[in-house]
């Protein structure tokens, strides 16, 4: 208590007026009196109001004045604005991170921008020291929710009687867990993304996940499978056991259609091929897994040409792929491998692991090296859960880099 | 769901061990608590992009590095790897919970090292938190520091 105090008053009276405090006892924490009567709102702003996502909040108080933190005048304070939380302890000085929002200088508008969705919004006032007023003076907890604007991104219609289906493949189906996936269109002309059409657009496949919100972009991760340029069948690879396949058309932008096309959720059970079983890591276990068309691994640090120390921390970023470590079989995942000085390996066969081809077995995704000074290649190699490269193989170029004792001199990118 | 590993890939992870010396990797688990999978010493997660304060165009790729530790998809139970979470305008939540997922808390759940988000116009913040195959931050948390962007 006394600590607390301590923090409410300038320093040059700290010490008598804390033990005056403290001699009298105040109950808990010094919350700083408010009328009964004062009141804390928003302007011009209703709960449940639909609202863009980016927005100006207006805020009113009476019975009170607004003063910025830190100056100790009688029946003022200052706002803060609470999004998406509760009431924070009253007793105590108000959080200050995103969620809490401060206006310390005697704000009474802001501007926050926020996500589609719903969001709640409160405001509560509290003195010098940021601790609300007792009793606290804040307004109702609204709700409001961002839609995003309809005027500015309108959702292509869809002709009358589109769909899309699976062909050849019903609910309940028993597939391989490598399956040719075939698309089927009706009333609607199938166009590459970015390409804008009347009623036009591409194929989704969503697998194992839930229909993802119908007004915006459909994600584009290993769960929503994107045939931008048009495609209507795939090679997919699925581990053994159930999984759910949906097709979802999205317009040249990525956003269903109004009403959306898509086919019924069907469910699929994956049954491994057969010579696949444990016991015999026969020819199916050699075959090379598939990788994504645009997966891509590259050298984040350093870049070709570069010149490095003789121990450098070399870093890898690997897009549209996972990493995943040796060992573990995950569709579109693998890890690393950092072929030094060496020409790229036969990519039929496991990676050889010797000083020149190094694994990052561990789902690593930087190496440090130490390396003579001079000319060095580096190349980077993914290769799946048994060591050997996809189909098609996901490799970087291979850079040369010169290693030199003093390092790199001029000047250097990062 | 993790598959045994085979002879050769354990005399591979052997060599591995004995070539990657400074990561130190011992195949042999670290010590498990009851709840939250500890995090090797060292273990770092960072932003190789964005850095703090940058100004960004509406649709960037952020791209993550991570040191002293390894990326495993989420439900891979292997010692000294995790996936990435990215939390934007969020706090990370308690350290003994699983990492909530929704538009703030982006789950990175097949081991990848960058994601694409498209954010409105403005102040955003971003924070790494690695966490483990059921989604629960090591002990102690290998997170980022909490970054702020401005999107043009």
């Amino acid at each position: 208590m006394v600590k607390a105090a301590l923090r409410l008053v300038p320093a040059a009276l700290g010490l008598v007026l804390a033990t005056l405090l403290a001699l009298t006892s105040a109950p808990a924490q010094q919350r700083s009196p408010a009328p009964r009567t004062a009141k804390l709102s928003f302007v011009g702003l209703a709960d449940n109001a639909k609202v863009p996502g980016k927005f100006t909040v207006r805020f009113a108080v009476t019975e009170m004045e607004v003063a910025p933190a830190g100056q100790t005048r009688r029946n003022t304070g200052h706002h803060h604005l609470l999004i998406d939380t509760d009431l924070p302890p009253l007793d105590q000085p108000i959080p200050a991170d995103f969620n809490h929002i401060h206006f310390g200088g005697g704000q009474t508008e802001t501007e926050i921008a926020l996500t589609p969705g719903k969001h709640t919004l409160q405001l509560l006032f509290a003195d010098h020291a940021h601790i609300p007023h007792d009793p606290p003076v804040m307004s109702e907890r609204i709700t409001v929710e961002v839609v995003a604007d309809p005027a500015d991104k309108p959702r292509s219609s869809a002709a009358p009687g589109a769909k899309v289906f699976f062909v050849d493949l019903a609910d309940g189906a028993t597939i391989p867990s490598r399956a040719k996936i075939r698309f089927g269109s009706e009333g609607v002309a199938i166009t590459p993304a970015g390409t804008a059409s009347q009623n036009g657009g591409h194929h989704h496949l969503l697998v194992d996940t839930e229909l993802p919100a119908l007004d915006r972009e459909i994600p584009s991760d290993f769960n929503h499978l994107h045939f931008g340029r048009g495609q209507t069948e795939v090679d997919l690879d699925l581990p053994p056991g159930e999984h759910t396949l949906q097709l979802l058309m999205g317009d040249h932008d990525h956003v269903p259609h109004d009403p959306p096309v898509m086919s019924e959720r069907i469910r699929v059970r994956v049954v491994a091929a057969q010579g696949a079983t444990p016991a015999s890591p026969a020819p199916a276990a050699r075959a090379r897994q598939a990788s994504p068309n645009d997966a891509t691994v590259y050298f984040i640090y350093p870049k070709d040409g570069d010149t490095i120390f003789p121990t450098s921390t070399i870093r890898f970023g690997l897009r549209n792929m996972g990493v995943a470590p040796a060992g573990v079989a995950k569709p579109n995942t693998g890890h690393h491998h950092l072929l030094i000085d060496t020409p790229t390996p036969n990519l039929d066969e496991p990676i050889p692991a010797d000083l020149n081809h190094i694994h990052l077995g561990g789902g690593q995704t930087e190496q440090r090296v130490t390396l003579p000074p001079g000319m060095h290649t580096f190349q980077l190699l993914l290769a799946d859960e048994k060591h050997i490269p996809h189909d098609p193989p996901v490799m970087s170029e291979r850079i040369t880099v010169t290693v030199m004792p003093g390092g790199p001199r001029a000047t250097r990118r990062r | 769901m993790r598959s045994s590993p085979t002879t050769s890939s354990r005399s591979i992870a052997a060599v591995l061990a004995a070539l990657a010396a400074c990561l130190a990797i011992s195949t042999a688990a670290t010590a498990q608590t009851a709840g939250r999978q500890q995090a090797p010493p060292g273990a770092l997660v960072y932003f190789h992009y964005p850095l703090d304060g940058l100004r960004v165009p509406e649709r960037f790729t952020v791209r993550i590095g991570l040191r002293n530790m390894g990326v495993a998809p989420a439900g891979i139970d292997q010692a000294r790897t995790g996936h990435h979470h990215l939390l934007i305008d969020t706090d990370p939540g308690p350290p003994d919970q699983p990492i909530p997922s929704d538009y703030n808390n982006i789950h990175l759940g097949n081991g990848q090292t960058e994601v694409i988000v498209t954010l409105p116009k403005g102040r955003h913040t971003l924070q790494l938190l690695l966490g483990d195959h059921r989604h629960i931050p090591h002990d102690p948390p290998v997170m980022s520091q909490k970054i702020t962007v401005y999107v043009r």
